[in-house]
């Protein structure tokens, strides 16, 4: 029997599945109201826009940097710096952001993307130390370690009505949705692309695919280019919505492993991968930090409270999530390389080449 | 002229432990082609050890390098037998993710066992210094210094002359080759991990009397452990004792005639720029 020829657009149910939730969470804050709920939400939002955004040329371009915090951070600062100190409004400060940022991408881009495997990911990380540093030496601009504490953010009119003052979660949560949305619209579009394809083929073998004509680091810099101006976007959005940013927040070094463990957890270069990263750090690192997970192993038992063992997780499991960062890491690197997406697929795979062996004998 | 012999002799003084830094780094690379990112991790449990020796049993800082080898050295080797070799024919990056994942684990937990408060080591030389002629040595860092250059010599010798030694450069040059003229390289791998990280622990030692203790001290020795691999060229050990000496009196001098607070982004900025112009650093064969 010939292979059925796979239907190479679209299918229907994920097209339908994706619309229904998109609505269900835009739909959200009419029956929600905690705070405490949105605000789960948002930064659910923000890690998916970093995981996808790093996805592009992390995931499908293999090229793993591991210095986004760069983008993050200047997209924060551009926009909290604009506003604090020059009372420009943040809608207006994102394009002079945005714009840094890809400009920044592009400069970065031409000079270390001819760096190949390790030697890459060392100086993308220079690169976003490099920036670190600057935004806690250049005091006048960025108030050195201190940080920058927002006073307001000025409400937004459009033609005399006021849209939103900015003083609840929600206005976050619709932005933070907005553009996880056209992330992973993005996403789709850029799988599909010739860009998508060509970032591929030079992840699989840069020599082939230069020998076929891709131009290198022409394609890595376009890929870079998108992955920075979503990366800036959410730090703007983060910067905004916390209110406060400082060098180590914005632009330190767990901000890149943050954004790179994202993607890797999930399952890099698909494009539902960095979705469940996010969902599932989010909802890691606020079990730790709320001491839910320590009340789950006391509820189950298996820890007793009053006991030192219990105490000992109380007072600091709350304070460990990078530790379990790195243990997630660890762990994700040994035993589920293509993360969790990935380890369902190859399962998925294994169940059915079992059953088609089965099926022959 | 005085600022800048002063702050020559002071960086080439800090220098000497960089190299030690550095030289771990560049043999666990040369064995197994991995790229240590917990390296400066390593770096800050040799502080830790030191202080815990000093304060609980009175060992002198420098006199605890006897006890702070050995110690790094078997974990260091358990850390390559238990973690380390499942990933040895993985992916770059997957390996980099990995060790930068063990690095958050070693930090993460002293900062849970022993909170994040800086803690120093107070001998009576810590603060000592002497004078020659305009210039002001400090003691512990002339010590230290002393002791880094009596261990690289050490470490020279049992790579030039021992058996074991030859052993771990044969495979370092080929690991097939090695394997194929009868070299253990599974053990060398084991060794050199122990040893790299035996040697990052001991330069964590010398400079506890000059330095803060605290988790997070280890992130930025980690990069500047590159910088100097990179300039001396990925897996020469040669390369990596005078890169660290060259970017101690660098990031010396770039303190003293920049600003302080942005030596290291000097640092940086050289680094890419090696990267960039002579990736195959002062004294290596390139492999980017």
């Amino acid at each position: 029997m010939p292979p059925t020829p796979r239907n190479r657009g679209l299918a229907v149910l994920p097209i339908v599945l994706g619309i229904a939730g998109v609505v269900a969470l835009a739909i959200l804050p009419k029956f929600v109201e905690s705070p405490y709920a949105l605000q789960m939400m948002v930064l659910f939002f923000l890690a998916v826009i970093q995981g996808e955004a790093w996805n592009l040329i992390g995931g499908y371009g293999g090229q793993y940097s591991v210095g986004h915090a760069a983008y993050f951070g200047i997209g924060a600062y551009t926009v909290i710096v604009l506003l604090q100190s020059r009372g420009i409004a943040p809608w207006w400060g994102l394009f002079p952001a945005l714009l840094l940022a890809v400009l920044v991408a592009a400069i970065v881009g031409s000079i270390t993307f001819r760096l190949r495997g390790p030697y890459f990911v060392l100086a993308s990380i220079a690169v976003a130390e490099i920036f670190r540093l600057a935004a806690l030496n250049w005091k006048q601009l960025t108030n050195g370690a201190e940080g920058i504490l927002l006073s307001g953010i000025p409400p937004l009119v459009i033609a005399g009505v006021q849209i939103t003052d900015f003083s609840s979660k929600v206005p976050f949560y619709y932005m933070g949705l907005a553009l996880a949305v056209v992330t992973v619209l993005v996403t789709i579009w850029f799988q599909g692309s010739k860009l998508g394809y060509y970032l591929q083929a030079i992840r699989e073998d840069q020599d082939a695919a230069n020998s076929l004509g891709i131009p290198l680091t022409f394609y890595k810099n376009v890929a870079l280019m998108i992955s920075a101006f979503f990366t800036a976007f959410a730090g703007a959005l983060y910067g905004l919505y916390v209110g406060f940013i400082d060098p180590q927040t914005a632009v330190g070094l767990d901000i890149s492993v943050q954004i790179v463990l994202t993607a890797i957890i999930g399952g890099i270069g698909t494009i539902l991968g960095p979705v469940i990263g996010a969902a599932l750090l989010v909802a890691l690192s606020e079990a730790l930090r709320s001491n839910a997970l320590t009340d789950l192993l006391v509820g189950i038992g298996i820890v007793n409270p009053a006991s030192t063992i219990g105490q000992f997780l109380r007072d600091n499991l709350s304070h460990a999530h990078m530790l379990i960062y790195g243990v997630l890491v660890a762990l994700t690197i040994l035993y589920m390389p293509d993360g969790v997406l990935g380890g369902i697929k190859n399962q998925i795979r294994k169940r059915r080449a079992r059953a088609a062996a089965g099926g022959a004998a | 002229m005085t600022i800048f012999l002063q702050s020559l002799l002071s960086g080439v003084l800090i220098g000497g432990a960089y190299a030690l830094i550095g030289v771990g780094l560049t043999i666990i690379f040369g064995v197994m082609r991995i790229i240590n990112f917990a390296h400066g991790d390593l770096v800050m449990l040799g502080m830790y050890a030191s202080y815990f020796l000093f304060t609980l049993g009175n060992v002198d800082p420098f006199v605890s390098i006897v006890f702070v080898f050995p110690l790094l050295f078997l974990f260091g080797a358990i850390l390559q037998k238990t973690v380390i070799n499942k990933v040895l024919n993985a992916l770059p990056q997957n390996q980099i993710l990995l060790t930068i994942g063990i690095g958050l684990i070693l930090s993460n937990t002293m900062m849970l066992l022993f909170t994040s408060d800086y803690r120093i080591i107070s001998t009576s030389y810590s603060s000592g210094s002497f004078r020659l002629g305009e210039i002001s040595v400090s003691t512990p860092l002339l010590l230290s210094f002393v002791i880094t250059a009596a261990v690289t010599a050490i470490l020279y010798w049992f790579l030039l002359k021992t058996d074991t030694g030859q052993a771990i450069r044969a495979t370092a040059q080929d690991r097939d080759a090695a394997q194929l003229m009868g070299v253990n390289v599974k053990r060398m791998s084991v060794l050199a991990t122990g040893i790299g990280a035996g040697l990052a622990a001991v330069a964590g030692s010398l400079i506890s009397p000059t330095y803060y203790i605290f988790p997070q001290v280890g992130q930025p020795f980690t990069l500047k452990a590159f910088v100097i691999v990179v300039l001396g060229g990925m897996g020469s050990v040669m390369g990596a004792t005078v890169g660290g000496v060259l970017i101690g009196a660098t990031e010396s001098l770039a303190g003293a005639y920049i600003s302080s607070g942005l030596k290291d982004l000097v640092v940086y900025v050289l680094f890419l720029l090696i990267l960039l112009f002579k990736p195959a650093g002062l004294f290596g064969k390139s492999r980017v």
